[in-house]
């Protein structure tokens, strides 16, 4: 079964630039680590870093089906920073995945403990559909 | 460089799928896969993927005593993430316009959607170093 791991952030909380470089340093250091180990244990499907949200923009059509983009969002909206996509034999790993990427350390070597968001990936669609 | 395109809905709005008419959902997907199909052909699909409904998701935040904690109470404003496309395109243009083609995706009666699409870029050295 295959699983997204979203990890969020707002715009605001996007704090990450501020930290000490010995702390994105361990950080970093950290993701690469797990991102190895998740690939030697085959469970590692992609692992994408989002560049930051003030970057972001909405898309919708417009009448004549010109993108219409806009890049103004509410302060609370919740911007996905990066992902992983991991195919695991159980919700159960998928949780332990989630957990240890939400301990990842933060400044002066602190877990994080950020939420991730986990949601199970539609392996394809209803038969009927296709 | 490589966009995501994120199409995200709340419980509510998600919910609001299941009213469509057999007809309608065969239209929709219809025009999701001549997207697919033209981004295929024109070598800038990379994936794209639908998640499951977000009755399934979960937070998960740390671990307690080595068992991590898992949360699937969300706020009724949350975005989730319903699906989404990865592209390499050759300019930002070419991403919003793919997502304002997506956006346009028939609704029941075959009007066009227009929903919201959020386009990303991937982080690269260049957009992390700024």
């Amino acid at each position: 079964m295959k699983y997204i791991l979203m990890m969020n952030t707002m715009k605001a909380g996007h704090g990450v630039p501020g930290w000490p470089k010995k702390d994105l340093q361990a950080h970093i250091a950290f993701m690469m680590g797990l991102n190895k180990e998740l690939h030697e244990r085959g469970e590692l499907v992609s692992a994408e870093g989002l560049a930051f949200p003030d970057q972001a923009k909405l898309v919708r059509a417009g009448k004549d089906g010109r993108p219409i983009t806009d890049g103004v969002f509410p302060e609370s909206k919740e911007f996905l920073a990066g992902f992983w996509i991991v195919e695991v034999d159980s919700p159960e790993r998928a949780y332990d995945i989630a957990a240890r990427i939400s301990a990842a350390p933060g400044p002066g070597s602190v877990p994080l403990n950020m939420p991730i968001e986990l949601r199970a990936v539609m392996s394809a669609p209803p038969q009927e559909m296709v | 460089m490589k966009y995501i395109l994120l199409m995200s809905g709340t419980r509510t709005g998600v919910e609001g799928y299941h009213a469509w008419s057999k007809q309608d959902l065969e239209a929709h997907m219809a025009a999701l896969k001549r997207i697919h199909k033209d981004l295929t052909a024109s070598g800038e699909f990379i994936a794209e993927q639908g998640l499951a409904e977000p009755g399934e998701a979960k937070a998960v935040r740390g671990e307690k005593n080595g068992v991590p904690v898992t949360d699937g109470i969300f706020p009724e404003s949350k975005e989730f993430l319903l699906g989404y496309w990865i592209v390499e395109v050759a300019n930002a243009e070419r991403a919003y316009a793919i997502a304002g083609r997506i956006s346009a995706a028939p609704g029941p009666g075959s009007k066009p959607i227009n929903m919201p699409i959020e386009v990303r870029q991937f982080a690269t050295y260049e957009s992390k170093s700024q």
